[in-house]
């Protein structure tokens, strides 16, 4: 789970434009990343696992092995974004969505266990791909717990946003 | 009087910081310190069944889950009395080699390489060398997908059990696994010659003792069941307790251990000094070429014998592909016994794990786990006085001296996650 600055949230119709205008023309590529045995932290998941009923060659999560989807996806010959979709804390109310670009992302360290969403985004960007994340703001991270009301809402609106844009792009 | 402290040690595992009080020019003390909370892992499993514990034990760690599941697969089939057939023999070797390249991939490329290198992370090494940073990633990748191939899945798999494994990895996967590792040679033959063109400081230098296990056959491996130690003597497994005499200290959750009142080494430094003359193909040319006294005494070589190592997995990897295939998929083997005891030890990427279990009537009366890195905990503050100690006598300023001893603390690669569950909590 990231954390970030506090910042207003995002309704669904700017959540459209904005990704559509990081985007322009390209391709979307989603990877859901967190703990879904934690409650809200793993809304980037379920976003994921959702949309990949959809995209299966555009969706992706934490079980799938980060890194080397990353790494198969900045090696390809094609206009991509990919979207990052996260539990983050942004200090604002359970099941905000925000989207942040990844250069304002606290650059954490490498540990023995995983890579960060910052090298990552930085080697997309090497390899002329954008990245961008969409937070989820959670309510609870305790391991055992059910989605909260308001994250399980904010999953469906970035599914339902997601699925409209790459319905439009990914599949022409 | 001045505390240099490392308060939160990064490029690790786990929550641990060093502490190194210099009085003047004179060190007072050097302290790993870990704040990790102790797991009770071992408490937690008395009572299970074999199997059971199995599903627990390997959630010490999500990047050497596979080697904890395959020790504790060796002291359990050995407590309860079960020959695994030689096909679930050669297919956990598999897994081994997957979880080797996988670990060493990410530790020798982003975690390690940017000190050397003069970084302060892997993202800032990007610029000029994220083709190296790539390879990480891609060598990171296909031991993930041997891990999963084998065991079911990247993290936690469930496939090898008691006796066996639940599914074998069907001939398909096999047989992509042995083209994909012959084409990843290079890539980590490129980290053999990153590490083997650094120059390495000396300041940490000192003579050091060397534990690893016998890999069968006077051949190189990660399991076995004696242990190696570079004075020449050989334990039997069963005797691990004689090797490791565990102790606490006040600074640190994580126990720590001494053989012969002495700190000593596991690991691939360890693993290479003790059985580097039996490695074959590319990676024993590249042993010979690139051994030396040295290694006998700083522990920033471990680095360079990652490198080597994951050249020798996935040189090894098409061998141990064609024995799998060539036998057909065995019966899982059932327990002839419900009492008994057994020690497993494996090699994990970071060095010597041991499991031990007591059985009575089917069901866990003692458990014991002693990672690698709690055997490793005093070397790495030995080693790291060294270091500070000699960095004073040369004047060197503070940032120096704390970048020389994260790199110390780091060769190692410790988890420290997994090196914190040993504390045993006593009431009276």
């Amino acid at each position: 789970m990231h954390k970030l600055r506090n910042t207003s949230g995002d309704t669904k119709e700017n959540l459209r434009k904005q990704l559509e205008a990081i985007a322009g023309d390209g391709k979307i590529y989603v990877l859901g990343l967190g703990n879904t045995d934690r409650a809200d932290d793993g809304a980037g998941v379920l976003v994921a696992e959702a949309l990949r009923e959809h995209f299966p060659s555009y969706s992706y999560s934490e079980h799938d092995g980060v890194e080397g989807t990353l790494l198969d996806i900045s090696e390809r010959d094609e206009d991509l974004t990919v979207v990052f979709v996260d539990a983050g804390d942004l200090r604002l109310a359970p099941g905000t969505i925000r989207i942040v670009e990844c250069k304002d992302i606290r650059s954490t360290e490498i540990t023995t266990h995983r890579v960060p969403v910052g090298l990552m985004s930085s080697l997309l960007s090497k390899s002329g791909k954008k990245s961008v994340v969409v937070c989820i703001q959670p309510k609870r991270t305790k391991f055992g717990r059910d989605v909260s009301r308001e994250v399980a809402c904010a999953v469906g609106q970035t599914i339902s946003v997601l699925q409209e844009i790459m319905a439009s792009r990914n599949l022409s | 009087m001045r505390a240099l402290n490392v308060e939160a040690l990064t490029r690790v595992e786990g929550d641990g910081g060093i502490t190194v009080t210099l009085d003047g020019k004179r060190v007072k003390s050097v302290t790993l310190d870990v704040h990790e909370g102790p797991r009770l892992i071992e408490q937690l499993v008395k009572g299970m069944t074999p199997a059971d514990d199995l599903n627990v034990v390997p959630r010490v760690c999500a990047i050497c889950t596979l080697s904890h599941r395959y020790a504790a697969l060796r002291a359990l089939e050995k407590a309860i009395g079960i020959r695994p057939p030689e096909k679930a023999q050669l297919t956990r070797e598999l897994m081994m080699l997957g979880e080797n390249v996988e670990s060493h991939s990410l530790h020798t490329f982003l975690l390690a390489l940017p000190d050397c290198l003069g970084y302060p992370s892997a993202i800032a090494m990007l610029n000029d060398y994220a083709d190296d940073v790539k390879r990480a990633l891609r060598l990171k990748k296909f031991g993930n997908h041997v891990m999963a191939a084998t065991s079911g899945r990247i993290v936690h798999g469930e496939n090898p059990i008691l006796g066996g494994f639940g599914k074998y990895p069907t001939k398909k996967a096999l047989e992509e696994i042995k083209l994909k590792s012959h084409e990843l040679v290079p890539d980590a033959v490129r980290a053999v010659e990153l590490f083997a063109s650094l120059e390495y400081p000396t300041y940490s230098e000192a003579d050091m003792v060397f534990m690893s296990v016998n890999a069968p056959n006077k051949q190189y491996g990660f399991a076995g069941e004696s242990i190696l130690i570079s004075n020449g003597k050989e334990v039997n497994v069963e005797d691990y307790k004689k090797l490791t005499s565990e102790r606490v200290v006040s600074h640190s959750f994580a126990k720590r251990s001494m053989y012969q009142d002495k700190p000593f080494t596991v690991g691939a430094n360890a693993r290479l000094v003790n059985m580097g003359k039996r490695l074959d193909g590319q990676a024993a040319d590249l042993f010979k070429e690139h051994y030396s006294d040295r290694w006998l005494k700083n522990p920033l070589m471990n680095n360079l014998a990652q490198a080597i190592e994951m050249v020798w997995s996935l040189e090894h990897m098409p061998e141990l592909v064609d024995k799998i295939t060539s036998l057909e998929n065995p019966p899982i083997e059932q327990p002839t016994r419900e009492d008994g005891a057994g020690t497993g030890a494996v090699e994990a990427p970071r060095g010597t794990l041991y499991h031990h279990y007591e059985i009575k009537k089917g069901l866990i009366d003692v458990s014991d786990i002693i990672t690698p890195t709690a055997q490793n905990l005093d070397d790495i503050e030995r080693h790291m006085r060294l270091t500070a100690e000699r960095m004073l006598a040369e004047e060197k300023g503070d940032d120096e001296i704390r970048l020389g001893l994260e790199m110390v603390a780091r060769a190692y690669d410790p988890c420290i996650s997994c090196a914190t569950h040993l504390v045993t909590l006593k009431r009276i």
